[in-house]
Order: structure tokens, then sequence, then C-alpha cells
């Protein structure tokens, strides 16, 4: 990855409350119920009265972390509109399903239905920010936000003359999407409370939850808080692969893993990703400090959007905050993160971080 | 100057039926795949026309040689497996095991075909385990993994949804990655099988003709939808050409740009369109004049029909190339009209012949062109624009060029 | 008829989710689109759907609709002549 990916903003709409920062952890927003629902914030305002009428919660949550990142990084019109989404608006599309289901086909409105096409918050953003370039849309299960990263880093990259591009993955969580991912695992069976989910690293599944987070990235670094400099996704590696991978990107980084300062790790819980996490926590340096994040955020596909603004978070602010502290390491500073994501699938993600 | 991408495959299935013969013929004979509906269970089977593949999933799984009834696959994965093996007639599978290679693929709805089915059974609580199989089905990356695990490959894999525009966004991906040296080759395209949830979606939005559509007729009456998959091996110039591989045509330009206009509709004016068609050609470095034949995207709905039009209009004069719509013969097949118009264009300019707009009975009154509307035989062409533009404001113009 | 209009009234509030607006605030014929209530295409199809489940007329032809859609005067007319219900 030659072309590093400045990040000049960073929005999140999660259980946590992380849009409004000032106030993040402070409580730290927790349930019994293996289910982890948004903060919402006041999505008036930045959706104008007769937009937001027929809009669903994903749409408002997507919309609203775009143009709030756009807005803190100064930018007004991007000139790319990059997104990541494994399900979109969930809502709209059950909504949808189950009228023409009842309704036996007959009198069905197409609100439910435009609003579940996956690239329905990319359209409103181009509007919104009349941003009429490149606009995209992965979908691509736990790959769904890594992918939008990975060609949001082309586009940089490429000599088109972009220079300020929107990226970023949202995904929701629904009572009738849980019944679906719970008979296949997905969910613990046991009632969790949130805070205790890496407690409860012998059983099957997780928690849900659910978030948008939306980061204005450039390949200007003027005004950047950090950079990523390495995206690999690894499809189901072996527990060698995954750290033969992590030492390839730090390689081509030239640092080694003493110069990891944090580890943001997105240990989910499940028992059948033990295999990779154990020897991962056990390979760090004493340097690392190992954080976690789906306490906070639950689990779904683009989990590791809340994983990538914490990382942010990080370097904005200069302590580590203790609700996150998985393992407590020598290193007194920020400047190299790792963050590593695994999926219920057993996939995992990367990405190196840094402060420039 | 970054290298050049070569296209030196392809693979396709649609109501026409599967490869190229089956296509050519139909288009030789102007012989419409759309027809009365027999597979597709809708209340509303006997009213609409559709572009349905006349082939039930027992039968799909029987020419794929995977085992029938419930084996976990959705028509969507089936659809895509039948345009896959027929893009690997012709493709040496093992050229794809040996590299790393990426595999783009793209859909609307994912395995909706399917869940619309059992959806009120899968989530009613309890314990019953027989749709398990299905159940992450909706998922649109599930027709990629699938496809993936079949052929035992191991790629680089991405799954776009860009509303109807999805598939020619899968071409563009794989050809950056080759440009940006991330891979030598891609697989790109996309399917969509026919389900009840995207007609009734069609429906209510009114964009539905209930006759076989006539794209950029004056007395058009809304679109026919269909059912595709097509896939094209992407690869850089060099490495087909160190391979000795048939290169079928160049994909010399191409842009992905939005409307920011409206959800759904497209700028009336044409706006969105004619820039996008614009920037492919800049990127091809073709005056418009060298365009031999435009596959337009031609749904037949009252605004695209006229958004498009005019978009031509800005771009190429009222002197335009010759251009139509093929959705009379596929219906419109959403995540998958990109790429398979993509090949129409390609075989068109293989066979130098422009395929017809088929039902044009009366040009429109906004426009001072009209799309051909039957097969013409030996006609230069030396370069083809295939446009895809879809809901969200998503436009997508794709140049191939002969080699 | 005029019962049938604050009753249309408050069923298009209900149906388009006009938040915060009450029928006395929607003039009989006021324009529904354009400069009236600021209304759109997509609300426009909605309206077709409240005018097939409330009244059992059925618009086929969305330009059809536009012209029965102009205020909720218009409305009120055709559903007097046209309902099945």
């Amino acid at each position: 990855m030659k072309q590093p990916l400045y990040i000049l903003s960073a929005c999140s709409i999660s259980p946590q409350h992380s849009y409004d920062m000032e106030r993040f952890l402070n409580p730290v927003i927790s349930s019994d119920d293996n289910k982890l629902y948004v903060t919402a914030p006041d999505y008036a305002k930045y959706i104008s009265p007769v937009a937001i009428r027929r809009m669903s919660r994903m749409l408002k949550m997507g919309i609203t972390a775009g143009m709030r990142s756009l807005e803190m990084a100064g930018i007004v019109t991007p000139d790319a509109i990059i997104i990541g989404t494994a399900r979109g608006s969930v809502t709209d599309m059950e909504n949808f399903l189950k009228d023409m289901i009842s309704l036996k086909e007959e009198a069905l409105t197409p609100t439910g239905f435009i609003q579940s096409t996956y690239n329905s918050v990319n359209g409103w953003l181009a509007m919104m920010t009349k941003s009429t370039r490149y606009n995209q849309t992965y979908v691509h299960r736990g790959f769904s936000l890594e992918l939008c990263l990975l060609d949001a880093q082309m586009m940089l990259a490429e000599a088109t003359g972009n220079k300020y591009l929107l990226a970023g993955g949202f995904d929701e969580l629904t009572e009738e999407y849980f019944i679906i991912r719970d008979k296949i695992d997905y969910y613990k069976d046991e009632p969790v409370n949130s805070r205790t989910l890496l407690s409860h690293y012998d059983t099957k599944g997780s928690i849900g939850g659910e978030g948008a987070h939306f980061f204005t990235l450039s390949n200007d670094p003027n005004n950047a808080t950090c950079a990523i400099h390495g995206i690999a996704m690894l499809q189901q590696p072996s527990s060698d692969a995954l750290q033969q991978a992590i030492a390839d990107m730090l390689e081509k980084n030239g640092i080694t893993n003493d110069d990891i300062d944090v580890m943001m790790c997105g240990m989910n819980g499940d028992v059948r990703n033990k295999f990779l996490m154990d020897p991962l926590i056990a390979g760090c340096s004493t340097n690392t400090t190992i954080a976690a994040f789906k306490q906070l955020s639950g689990e779904y596909d683009t989990a590791s959007g809340f994983g990538l603004w914490l990382v942010h978070y990080l370097f904005t602010h200069s302590s580590i905050p203790s609700d996150i502290i998985y393992k407590q390491g020598s290193s007194t500073s920020v400047k190299n993160v790792l963050l590593c994501n695994v999926t219920i699938a057993c996939n995992v993600t990367l990405m190196l971080v840094t402060s420039s | 100057m970054a290298e050049r991408v070569v296209i030196t495959g392809l693979g396709i299935i649609s109501a026409l039926g599967t490869g190229k013969d089956a296509h050519l013929t139909a288009f030789r004979a102007s012989r419409s795949g759309i027809t009365g509906v027999t597979h597709l269970k809708s209340v509303h089977a006997d009213e609409f026309v559709l572009g349905e593949i006349k082939m039930s999933n027992d039968e799909l799984s029987e020419k794929l040689g995977v085992p029938t009834g419930d084996n976990g696959y959705t028509r969507t994965t089936l659809l895509c497996l039948a345009a896959m093996d027929d893009l690997l007639q012709t493709t040496d599978l093992s050229l794809l095991r040996n590299e790393p290679f990426a595999f783009i693929n793209a859909n609307t709805v994912g395995g909706m075909s399917k869940m619309e089915d059992i959806y009120m059974d899968v989530i009613a609580t309890g314990t019953d385990e027989k749709n398990n199989k299905y159940i992450n089905t909706l998922d649109c990356a599930e027709s990629t993994e699938n496809v993936a695990d079949h052929y035992g490959l191991k790629p680089i894999m991405a799954t776009i949804s860009t509303a109807c525009s999805s598939s020619s966004n899968s071409l563009i991906l794989g050809a950056r990655m080759i440009k940006q040296g991330i891979v030598q080759r891609a697989i790109c395209g996309g399917g969509d099988a026919l389900s009840r949830f995207t007609l009734n979606g069609f429906y209510s939005l009114k964009n539905v003709d209930k006759k076989p559509c006539q794209p950029f007729d004056q007395n058009r009456g809304g679109l026919n939808l269909g059912e595709a998959a097509g896939y094209c091996l992407l690869e850089s110039e060099s490495s087909a050409k160190a391979r000795g591989a048939n290169i079928i045509a160049v994909l010399s330009g191409y842009a992905n740009t939005n409307d920011a206009y409206h959800p759904t509709a497209p700028s009336p004016t044409g706006e969105g369109a004619s820039r996008t068609m614009q920037q492919a050609l800049d990127m091809a470095a073709l005056a418009p004049e060298d365009i031999g034949y435009i596959n337009a995207h031609g749904t037949a709905t009252q605004n695209n029909d006229l958004s498009e039009g005019l978009a031509i209009q800005r771009v190429f004069g009222t002197n335009a190339p010759y251009f139509s719509s093929t959705k009379p013969f596929t219906g419109h097949t959403l995540a998958a009209a990109g790429v398979i118009e993509a090949i129409f264009g390609m075989w068109a300019m293989e066979e130098q012949m422009i395929l017809p707009n088929l039902n044009f009975e009366t040009r429109m009154e906004e426009l001072g062109i009209q799309p051909v509307s039957s097969l013409m035989e030996h006609t230069p062409i030396n370069h083809v624009l295939s446009n895809s533009f879809g809901f969200g404001g998503s436009n997508v113009s794709l140049i191939f060029s002969k080699a | 008829m005029e019962e049938l209009k604050i009753k249309l009234k408050q069923q298009i509030i209900d149906s388009l989710n006009l938040q915060g607006m009450k029928p006395e605030d929607i003039k009989d014929d006021a324009p529904l689109f354009g400069d009236g209530l600021g209304l759109d295409s997509i609300d426009s199809l909605e309206l077709m759907v409240l005018l097939e489940r409330n009244y059992g007329i059925k618009i086929e032809d969305a330009r059809e609709g536009r012209k029965i859609l102009t205020s909720v005067q218009t409305m009120a007319e055709y559903i007097q002549q046209h309902s099945k219900i």
C-alpha cells in the first residue's frame, strides 16, 4: 500500500455516546439481552423535515454520520463517496417484504423498496453534498468496510485529481434480524451483560450490535489525525497465516512487533475464533496495550468501523480509556496501532494506523 | 501510462439462453426472450411478461452438476454458476488457481428469490432447522462466496451493489485493480434472479409495462424485468499476450458518476448521464464520432429514456451513433444488466453488427434521435459505449475498443 | 363531501408522516405538489396506494394519478365518483 489514507475526521453513531464525544463512555452503555442498539443523536440536524419524513433508522444513521464527518473535516463536497454495508437498511427490506407477503402483492408503497436498495445512503449523501463524482457501494459481509477503504486508497493513488473522499460503513440490528442470525449461532444462547462479553469466551456466538461510522480521507497529510498504512482481508486464515500476514504488514512498513503501541482487537467472545485470538494476544509484545471494543459496539458485519473510529479517538485523546483495555502494555505513547477484527465466520481484517 | 486492460473471456446466461451462439442466434432472428411467466410464483404471474430463464432451479442444478432439491444454492447463485461455467468453457481454471486474482461480483437483492418463500418461517422463533442452510442467503456476498467455493478458488473477493449499474461497476473495479498491479486478472460481473420482491418493488413505482417494453418510444409504458448473470475475464494486456490469449476487446474507457439529483429518478435533462459518457470518452481519448454503437441503458421507463436520450444528444448531437437498448430481448436484469450489455456490445463489435431495439415504433417527441429498430449486419464498429444507470443517481459508462 | 375531505386530510398526514400538521393546515384547493405542500413523486405513489387501500381505487398510470392528486379537492371528487368501498 503505497498511498496512505490520511484520516481528517471520524464520526461514529454507536450504542455508546460516541457521536457526542465529550460523553464517551460516561457512562458506558450496556445491555443484558445480547443486543446493543445505537444511542441515537438528533437526526434532524442534517436532514430536512421534508426529507426525514419517510426515512428509516438506517438512512438517518448513515446520512447523519456521513454529513457530520464532512463537517468536522470542513469539507462541503467530497470527490467521492464510498460505502460498505453488509445489509443496508434491513428495516426497509423487512417492511416491504412482509407487506408484500401479508397484502398478497397488492397495494404496496414503494418507500421500503427504494430505501432497501443498498446504495440509497450513497444517493442521499451525494444529493446533500452535491457530490457528482465517484460513488460506490460494497456489500461483502465482514469485508464491506475494508473493501470501501481499499477502494478509497486506490482512488487517492490514481491520478484523477481526487483529494477528499468520504468513506464509511454501517449496519443495522433489528429484532427479526437477531432471530434469523441467532438460528445459526451468531449470538450467545445465554444472556450476557455486554460489558462482560469477553469473559464469556467459552461459548459460541457474540452479542448483536449496530452502528454507522464515516471517515473523511485524503492523500494530503495536512490536518490529518492519523493515517491507514495497510489494509488486509484474510478469508478464514489459520493462526499461522494470520501471524504471517501481520508480520508481512509490519515489515512492509518498516516496523516491528515491539513498535505496536496498541492492538485494537475485535474479539467478539465466540469460542470458535479462540484459536486465532489466543495466539494473537500471546504473540504481542509486552510493549503493546491490547484494547477491545465489541463489548461496547456489539458484533455486526461492519463493526470494524467502530474499531477504526476508536483508533482515531486514541490519536485525538492522549489516554486510552480503561473500559477498552484488555491487557495493559508498557508503551506510554500512541504512534502505531494495529486494528485486528475477527468475524463470527472467522474472517479477519487488519489495518495498520499510524500517527503520520 | 498505465497498462491497458483487455477482455479475454466471457460467460453469460439470460432469457436468450446460455453462451454466445444462443444469443447471436436470437439477435439475428430478432427473437425476444420476454414471455409469460413459468417459474416466478407471483400472484401477478398471469399479468406480466418477463425475461425469465426457462429452466427451473433443479434443471439449472442438473446442468451444473450439483445436487438438485434444497442444495443451499439460491437461484441467484445458480445463475452466477451457469454464467461462470460458460466463461470457463474458454478459460483454463488452472490459470486462476496459480496466482492471486480478483472475483468481483454484483447483485441487488442477494438470495431474495429464495428468502421471500421462506421468510415468515425464518423469522419465527423455534428450532426448525430445515431453512438454516438458506438463512444467510440474503447477504449479497452469498453468491460471490458460493461461486468461488464451487470452483475451489481463493480469489480476492468483492461484492458491489449500486442498483442497476452494479455489474458495470464490477468491471471498473477489476480494471482499476489490474492497473494498480494488485492482480493481473479479474473475473468481473454479476447476476440477479427474478424475485417477487423486485417485481413488486418496480410495480409499486409504477414503472412496469405489462406488455413487451418499448425503449425510446413515444408510447413506452415502463420496463419488463428479467434475470441473468454474466462475467468477463479482465487482464493486463501484457499477461494476455504472454499467454497467447484471444483478446476480445480492450476496456478503453469507463466512468462512474452520480446525479446528486433524486433517490430514484435521473436528472430530467440528462446532465448526469452525459457527464458520465463524456468522462468515459475522455479516458479512452476518443471523439464522439469514434463510437460506432451505443448499447443504451434504455429501460423504457418514462424517466430513464428521456434523460438518457437527451444525454446522448448532448454528447453526440442529433447525428448520434447507432444506438439501441437490448432490454426488449432480455428484460431489465438489474445487477446483471451492465455486464450482459457490455458483452452484447463486445459481440456487436466482433460481428460488426448493430443490435436492434425491438418494439420501437414512434420517435419520442422530445428527441431528435431514435434507436436502430432492425438488425444491421456489416456495419463497421471500432468502439462501443455501454451505459448503465441506477437508483441513487448511480451512472456508469463503459467503452470497449477493438484489440 | 366535507367529512370526506377532513378524513382524507388525516389519511394524507398519516400516510406521508407529515409531522406536526393537522387537517386544518391543509387547504382544500392548495396544490399538494410543487410549491404547495412540497410533496414529491414518491409521495404521489404513496397517495395512490392510500386511494387503493382505503377507497378501492386503483390507478395504473402515474400521469393520470398526478391529475387526480392535484389537491385534496380533486382527490375527494374523484373518490366520490369512483370509490368501491
